[in-house]
Parts: C-alpha cells; structure tokens; sequence
C-alpha cells in the first residue's frame, strides 16, 4: 500500500468514526513537544512531524481537510511531506471557527495548554468533544505502511548495538559511547533516539550519559530507540569491556531466560499482563522477588510513541489484550544486588499468533577484551 | 522564530559542572524569588517546566527535565520541593543535577504537586503559577487546580523572566563557553559539507561533533532553499550550497548561529552572504544599553529592503539563554509565536543575551547567517566569534 492510499484509508475510517459519535467537525491538535510514549496525532494523519507549538488539523466529513501549523516558514515542508493539500498559518485557524462548523471533537487536548484551550472554546464557542479515541483505537495495530518503517528502524537499531560494539573503548567518556550510538543511527536515517547509554561497574538504572570515563570491567548498559517516520524502535543490550566481574554473565542468564519466557508468553490474545507475570515469574524463581518492583526496575515493557502506544506497559494490572499488528517492547531491565542494573530487550510485533523480535541482535552479553 | 524538530530525550552530556555555576548562584536567585513572592503576597510558587522549555524552573533549580515535565515547589520558606515524571529508580540521578533536596518521582505532576501543597500547610494559600513556556498540560492543571480548591491561583509567569532578562557573571560565563564549543562546532562541520553526500550524513557528522564536545542537546536545520529538520525523508545529497541553522545547548545555556557554505565561487551567491553578515553586523550595533529593542528590527527593515518578509518570516531574533528563544522578543509577533504576551523589555540593557539572523532566497537559494551576542557596557559582543 502506497502512501497516499494509508492516509486516504485512516482519513475514510476517522470519518466513520465521527459518523458514529455525530462529530461534524475534528480537530487534532500536537504541540512539538514529542513524546515517545504518547501519540503524535498530527502525524498519524498528516505523516507531517511538526516543529512549531501550534499545529491543528480541522478536519469535516466532506471538505478537504486543512493544516494550521506555526512557524509559517514551515508550510512549505508540510505541503511537501503530508498528503495534505491545504496548509495554512496557524492565525488562520481563527477564522474558520464558530458556531457553523456543528458538533466539534478535539484530539490532542493533553498535550494542549490551558490558555490555547479556552481561545479554542470560546472560537467554537462549545466545549469540543474530547476524541481522542477515535485514533488511540485506529492506530493500535499497526498497518504494512507502519511495519516497513518499523523494521528500518529495527535494522537502524541493530547497527546502534553493533556500532558500541564496533568502538567502545576504555578510556571514552560515558557521553562519547551515546554520540558512538546515535552517529550511526543518524547517518542511517534515524531522526530523533530515545537513547541512554551509561558504563559502571555497578550501575543503579539507565540514565542520560555523565562525564564519567570508561574503566576496565565496566558493564555497558544501552537503551537505544531510533525513529523513522515518528515511529520508534528500542532495544537494550548489555556489554562488558575487559573481563566481566564474577556472577555478571551467570546472573545476565537470569534477564535471558526471562526475556525467552517472556515472548513465549506473548501469544496473539494473551493480556499484556501475562508478559509481566512471564517475566517477574523468572526473577522470583531466581530468588529475586523484592527485586521486582521499583526502584529494582520500572516495567516489562511498553508500547512506543508517536505512533500507538499500545498495548501500554506490561504490568501485572495491564489485562490489554496482544492484537495481531501492535508492536512494544520486552525488557526484562533489572537491577541485581551482584551486579547492578543489566539490560536486555527487543521490540516485537505480533503476528497471527505469537509475539515475533524485529530486532536481531545476539541476546548474549557481549565482551570485549 | 526559528524551531528546530524537538527531540524526545535531553540524551548528550548531564553534569553539573558546580564551579561554573555554583549552588550559592540559585540561593541568591532564591531569595530576591521570595522578596517578589512577599510582595505580591504569595505563598508559594508552581513553577511548571519541561524538556521543551525549562528555563524557569532550572533558574532556581539547576534541574532541567530530560524527558516530560517536573514542577518545582517554592514556598516563601522552608523547603522546596521537586516534583519529576520519572521513575523512583531515576531519582539519584536527577539529585546528581540539582541543589534541591527533595525530589520526588511522579506519576502524576497535577495531583502530587496539589499533595505537596497540602503537605506544607499551602491547600488555602494564594499560589503563584509559572509557566512562561505554556507547557503544563492541561489534564494536569486541571487536576491540580481541582485538589485544592480553596488556593487562590495567580499567573506569574513573567515573574522568572524579568530576572532572566539580565544574565549575570556567572551566566555570560556559561554562555561564552556554550558559544567557544558552537564556534569549534562550526569550523569543523566545514569539512563534512561535500556536494554528493546525504543530507542526514552531514547532519550525523556535525551532531557527532557536538556530542563528543559534551552538548546537552542540539537543534539542526538545514537545506538548500529552505531549512527543514533532519528526516529520513531527505534523501536528496547536497550540492554546492548549504544553509545551516545550529542551536546547542551546554551546562543549561544555549547559543546559536546560521550559517551557510557555498562551495563554488558564484559570485552572486558569496555577495548576498556577505550582505547577510553585514546586515546582521548593523543589527547588533543596536545591541546598546538604553536603545529600543524595536530598532534591531527597523535596522534589518531599511537593510533587507524586498528581502524583509523573508527574514521576517524566519524571525530576526530573540533572547536567548536558559531557553532557546526567550525575551526580549524583537516583535508582538515574535512573543506571540511562542506564547508570550509580551516582548518582556522594549530596552536594551547591560547583560542581555540575544541572537540575531537574517534569512533570504536569492538566485534560488537559501542565505542565512546568524549569530548570538551579549550587550556589554562596550556594545556588543559575539558569544561565538573571538
């Protein structure tokens, strides 16, 4: 499926969908302020990825839709990038408001500030619908479209892993092995990284880069995220420079046995929850109960932004059904009192049936001498 | 205003490097905080900031959120307290960037914050509400606002950038050496730039630079007829000309400047870049003490001629400091771009830090130049060109 058909299709099923919910107008708003744990709404329908801090989609059951967005010197790219013909300045917005445009629903409203929202409120002079899931439901499987961006960016992530493990060396600074990740993710394509990579011989949990320099024996801990097309890819490897500490690659066993039993337990209709159990099921067996809470570790895994979130994080409360076509990832992260904090994770789509890794890189913990 | 592709993660170099700004630089910013706060009458402040726009609460704090939004709580004494969407397991970390003591993770900014309140005896208090960078969301706001419905609220968003407008030692400091790493910065993205090569290759290379100099965070955008942020889809290689807008930010600070490499010897092409220096040269002579800000503007008018509403569009430039723009805002406009319902100073005074860039099409072609610059008693002075 081409580009123009994917959006022609989203825009035919919102269209439905305010049909349903008697919305005669929508308006999807995005901030600039990209979240990788939330929706880019704006994107979604648009494939327009915004900079400005203004940026509505109105959207009628029979116009043409259009795109205001701030900075104006941004209209050009919008009309270039989005399948959306009419792009205009935001201030233009204004004046298609009122009272004409019937029954509005707001998609975004979270990501808006107070004082945006009530000038919205009093333009429309009603208080807009919110509509939100209208998308958050449409954008939960991911379509062909999504999954071809998907896996450039799974491929993208695998050559960050390699890339670290390519040259990272004793001696570099922790800020200087996340530049070594993101070089090779930008000069592949990738173009933003949720991405921490820290060395210690002990580390407490995964952070932004510091200064500290690279030491033998240090354990390398990554979670690298690259985006394609505002849709993110992650996946967490561990490595150790020089010889690992006693009990490192015994106790890594432990996250690998739980990441095998973790995919094997995310079956096509499985709650999310059952990943979780999967996951926390191997740590307590190990004797690491306590362990399986915060500050030890956070989740089992999360869906990724800006496109659906879905299925959220895996956690024992999350009975969200797996559906053919989500994607997320399985990180059994975890901080051990041997050897502090270690990684591991691949993102994965679901198939028919099962939970499949769209990144490829060797679970086992990577040493270089 | 010039807005680059906001980045999901601060993810470059977080230190805190204490010699450049030292805690007892945020004590004294404290205490003139509380000498406004008992003049107006509050009891505290609500300071909102996040990974877009943080200037406000790092001004008290030192903290800047790497990803999402945090709340500082600043009674007008006691202890202050701060509120991060983050995980319990990255509280140490964040202390490790921060003078304040307590910090606390947060799953819910508005209702946490509206129990911190409670907890320091302010759930009938009149409190003050910063957030210059209108970036609290509103779900979170409103349930702030429903915990405690007996606080008096009061909009103080100015209240930070009044203080902020005028940079002191210890913030020029910072801003010479964000400006000496974006001028190193730029003399070596001059070898990446080769006609032939991917666009979002040079960008890897020149973002690489950065990082290994030990930025925080970096804004690019780039072409040849107009900017655009990196995107996989710019797939096009780059030929003779290449216009270049790079913002970073370093210990907090951010510098920016526009640049543009023309790699053949078009005459035409050289001059108008010539004359884009030049103009912004005559723009930051009006950088002195007691002038209107409006005359950087009606300086780059006369200058641009038919070429204004190109540069206009693209801005002409801000305040720059602990947020990439900020005021003094050259224009209504420009305030109005991002927010704010003022320019924040119609004058210039000693130790305001602006940026300033002119922006034109000629022969087909994207012209920028840029730099940033400090008001001194002497008049102006690049933050990046020795």
């Amino acid at each position: 499926m081409n580009a123009q058909q994917e959006f022609e299709n989203r825009i035919t099923k919102v269209r439905q969908a305010m049909r349903e919910k008697e919305l005669q107008t929508l308006l999807v708003f995005d901030s600039g302020r990209h979240n990788f744990l939330r929706m880019n709404y704006v994107a979604y329908l648009t494939d327009f990825i915004s900079v400005g801090p203004e940026t509505m989609l109105m959207l009628s059951l029979e116009d043409e839709p259009t795109l205001f967005l701030s900075p104006a010197w941004d209209i050009a790219r919008a009309k270039e990038e989005s399948w959306v013909k009419n792009v205009q300045p935001v201030d233009s917005l204004w004046n298609r408001l009122g009272n004409h445009i019937g029954k509005a629903g707001l998609i975004g409203r979270e990501a808006m500030n107070v004082d945006l929202h009530e000038e919205l409120v009093r333009a429309l002079s009603q208080t807009p619908v919110n509509a939100k899931d209208i998308l958050e439901n449409m954008a939960r499987r991911k379509s062909e479209f999504e999954l071809e961006r998907l896996r450039r960016a799974a491929t993208i992530a695998d050559a960050g892993v390699q890339a670290l493990h390519d040259d990272a060396r004793i001696g570099l600074k922790e800020f200087e092995l996340a530049a070594i990740v993101e070089y090779k993710m930008r000069s592949l394509g990738a173009e933003d990284n949720f991405g921490m990579v820290v060395a210690n011989n002990h580390n407490q949990a995964l952070h932004p880069p510091t200064d500290r320099v690279v030491q033998s024996g240090d354990i390398i801990i990554g979670e690298i995220t690259p985006c394609i097309g505002g849709l993110f890819v992650q996946i967490c490897r561990t490595m150790v420079l020089g010889k690992p500490a006693p009990l490192v690659n015994e106790k890594y066993a432990i996250l690998k046995k739980a990441m095998r039993l973790g995919l094997d337990a995310a079956k096509t209709g499985a709650p999310a929850s059952a990943v979780a159990a999967a996951i926390n099921g191997t740590f307590v067996e190990a004797g690491y109960e306590k362990y399986c809470q915060p500050p030890f570790m956070r989740v089992r895994g999360h869906g990724l932004g800006c496109g659906s979130s879905a299925p959220g994080n895996l956690e024992d409360e999350n009975k969200t059904k797996l559906e053919q076509g989500m994607t997320f990832i399985v990180h059994p992260n975890q901080y051990l009192p041997e050897t502090g904090y270690m990684t591991l994770g691949d993102t994965v789509e679901m198939t028919q049936s099962k939970a499949e890794p769209m990144t490829r890189s060797s679970w086992d913990i990577y040493v270089k001498d | 205003m010039i807005f680059g592709r906001h980045s999901v993660l601060k993810r470059g170099c977080s230190t805190w490097d204490k010699q450049q700004m030292p805690q007892e630089e945020y004590q004294g910013r404290l205490e003139i905080v509380r000498q406004k706060m008992a003049q107006q009458g509050l009891d505290a402040l609500v300071i909102y900031g996040d990974n877009y726009a943080y200037a406000d609460l790092c001004y008290l704090t030192n903290y800047f959120p790497k990803v999402r939004g945090g709340i500082g709580v600043i009674p007008r004494s006691g202890t202050i307290s701060l509120l991060l969407n983050i995980g319990s397991r990255d509280v140490p970390f964040a202390k490790t960037l921060t003078w304040v003591d307590d910090v606390r993770a947060s799953g819910h900014l508005g209702r946490d914050c509206a129990d911190v309140l409670k907890e320091k005896g302010l759930a009938q208090a009149k409190v003050g509400l910063v957030d210059s960078g209108k970036g609290m969301p509103l779900p979170q706001l409103e349930e702030l606002k429903e915990s405690l419905p007996q606080v008096q609220w009061q909009p103080s968003h100015s209240m930070l950038q009044q203080m902020r407008l005028q940079k002191s030692a210890k913030e020029l400091a910072a801003l010479r050496e964000t400006g000496r790493v974006l001028n190193e910065i730029c003399d070596g993205a001059r070898e990446f730039i080769n006609p032939g090569r991917r666009e979002y290759e040079i960008i890897a290379d020149i973002d690489r630079l950065a990082r290994d100099k030990g930025v925080e965070d970096i804004r690019i955008l780039s072409g040849e007829k107009r900017l655009q942020p990196p995107s996989f889809k710019m797939t096009a290689n780059a030929g003779n000309h290449w216009a270049v807008y790079l913002a970073i930010q370093h210990e907090r600070y951010w510098v920016e400047v526009g640049r543009t490499y023309i790699l053949s010897s078009e005459s035409k092409l050289q001059s108008a870049y010539q004359k884009a220096q030049e103009i912004v040269a005559q723009m930051a002579m009006q950088l002195k003490r007691g002038n209107s800000v409006k005359v950087i503007d009606e300086t780059a008018r006369k200058q641009l001629g038919e070429f204004y509403a190109t540069a206009a569009n693209y801005g002409l430039g801000n305040g720059i400091g602990l947020n990439q723009w900020e005021a003094p805002y050259l224009s209504e406009d420009e305030a109005r771009q991002v927010g704010s319902v003022s320019v924040g100073a119609s004058v210039l005074n000693e130790n305001m830090t602006l940026a300033l860039r002119v922006t034109f099409e000629t022969e087909g072609k994207l012209i920028l130049f840029g730099d940033s610059y400090e008001v001194t008693p002497d008049g102006p002075k690049s933050l990046t060109i020795k």
